[in-house]
């Protein structure tokens, strides 16, 4: 979507966020609008540490200073640094996004942007068991007490989470927990921690999804 | 061919000892030949428990170590026709023993005898490791704790991990009283998290600790009701169904039981 408007582009990536400006921006034009971004996204970056890099057009130190500063006020976030992205990576990164993407069938997992491959569990994930994993996991079967998985993308048990999850554990905010019975000892989604409510013992299966908004950990039934 | 049955838990003090030597002279009364080992080095007590610890001449470290015959070792229960017993050292190190040397001493005594049951040491170390080589199966010992029901899960894991598939669980000392007010985990809260197949629920009794201290297994106490369990559980391995003992009297408890295992209500 964001593509389409042909504006500016914010993207995460491992190590903070992405500024995409479109080569036909001057810098006043780009400050405006990064300004505006920023604030939209105030309570998405609060408290954060980030670096930036940006892509597109190329600023002097005195324009990078000024954009750092519009990002250090109006994020909340800590701007650890702020400089271009090389030639190569830009290529790479507008390579990857075809206006059209094909179905590809020769890929044997799932993936997607932000999800990553995609790992299947197919037993109980037990006390004393800690599964790590660079892009999605889905457990056919529960997650018990002392069990630990730990994706950089979302995580989906077909089954019970009494466990610890973390999702999004390279810090990606979008990525999300879902279980048939969420009664974790403790979720984490990127940065963000939660534990359950206690009590509500009931022993139904109730489907429910863990995600981050406005920088918190929510849970609503699905 | 006989069959090798550890008896494990991972957290220690919830029974696996009186479960041991319950069940083992439980088989013998059922007219099998049954070998109990105690691999708890350092810390025996099944000799205790069994009333043998006077009898005692050599351990299975000796046996092990070639330092006598396995026949020599092994202890015979006058009491129980057909029961033997094979001691833990009680002065050695863990590792005097290595888990290929208890595969090959499970194999040895299976030739001649119908059941080997191991009593593993608490734990997931060295002694676990020695207590499981050998064994075709196994039991796990859980109280309705929440401490008890993660080790016994960790332990789970350890165990499908080394190949020894389809555990099956033994609740002891559970309390009715307590299930039934809230206060202590039900059968079906454990199993919901573990997973496992039910062989036997261990009512709490006072008559383990006083046959405990006699040397005298409960199994052989008709009066007592952990002493009953036990026979269920030692007819259950001989391959008989045998429903569950009705723990609070109520219809509530035995219907979800027969619910678990797919029994209809009659
Ligand atoms: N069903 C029961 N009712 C009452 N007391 C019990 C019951 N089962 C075990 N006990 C008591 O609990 C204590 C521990 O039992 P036991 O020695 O069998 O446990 P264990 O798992 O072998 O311990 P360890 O890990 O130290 O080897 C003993 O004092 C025993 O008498
Ligand atoms: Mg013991």
């Amino acid at each position: 979507m964001e593509n389409e408007k042909k504006g500016i582009v914010f993207k995460g990536n491992n190590e903070g966020l992405v500024i995409v400006i479109p080569d036909d921006y001057d810098f006043s034009k780009a400050k405006a609008e990064i300004e505006e971004k920023v604030q939209n996204a105030a309570r998405f970056f609060r408290g954060a540490k980030i670096k930036v890099v940006y892509r597109g057009i190329t600023l002097t130190p005195e324009e990078e200073d000024e954009i750092r500063n519009v990002l250090d006020e109006k994020s909340g976030a800590i701007i650890e640094s702020l400089s271009k992205d090389d030639e190569s990576k830009l290529n790479a990164f507008i390579a990857k996004r075809p206006k059209k993407v094909p179905v590809s069938s020769h890929k044997l997992f799932f993936s997607s942007d932000d999800a990553g491959p995609c790992k299947f569990v197919r037993s109980t994930v037990r006390s004393g068991t800690r599964i790590e994993f660079d892009g999605s996991v889905v457990v056919i079967g529960d997650v018990n007490p002392g069990g630990e998985i730990v994706a950089s993308g979302n995580v989906i048990v077909l089954g019970a989470l009494r466990g610890m999850v973390h999702a999004g554990s390279e810090g990606n905010r979008d990525s999300f927990i879902y279980a048939l019975k969420l009664k974790p000892t403790q979720i984490r989604i990127a940065e963000a921690i939660a534990r359950m409510p206690e009590g509500s013992d009931e022993n139904k299966i109730c489907p429910e999804l863990a995600r981050i908004k406005d920088g918190i950990i929510e849970v609503e039934q699905v | 061919m006989g069959e090798v049955i550890v008896i494990t838990s991972g957290k220690g003090g919830v029974g696996k000892t009186t479960t041991t030597a319950n069940l083992g002279t439980g088989i013998a009364l059922q007219g099998k030949k049954v070998v109990l080992i105690d691999t708890d080095i350092g810390l025996r007590n099944l000799d205790v428990v069994m009333g043998l610890e006077n009898r005692i001449v050599y351990d299975l470290v000796d046996v092990i170590e070639g330092q006598c015959r396995l026949k020599q070792a092994l202890i015979k229960d006058k009491r129980f026709e057909g029961l033997y017993l094979l001691p833990a050292p009680q002065t050695r190190d863990k590792n005097a023993v290595a888990p290929h040397q208890m595969v090959d001493l499970c194999e040895e005594l299976k030739k001649e005898y119908d059941y080997i049951i191991i009593d593993c040491p608490a734990g997931i170390e060295q002694g676990f490791k020695n207590a499981i080589a050998g064994a075709d199966r196994a039991f796990v010992v859980t109280t309705p704790e929440v401490s008890a029901v993660r080790d016994a899960d960790r332990i789970i894991g350890l165990l499908e991990a080394n190949e020894i598939r389809n555990p099956q669980l033994i609740v002891n000392r559970v309390r009715p009283d307590m299930v039934k007010r809230g206060d202590m985990m039900s059968i079906e809260d454990i199993i919901d998290i573990l997973a496992i197949g039910l062989i036997g629920v261990v009512p709490d009794d006072e008559n383990i600790i006083i046959s405990t201290n006699r040397g005298e297994p409960a199994v052989n106490d008709s009066k007592s009701i952990a002493g009953q369990a036990y026979r269920n559980i030692t007819r259950r391995i001989l391959g008989e169904d045998v429903p569950f003992i009705n723990l609070n009297n109520s219809d509530g408890f035995l219907a979800k039981m027969k619910k678990l295992f797919g029994i209809k209500p009659a």
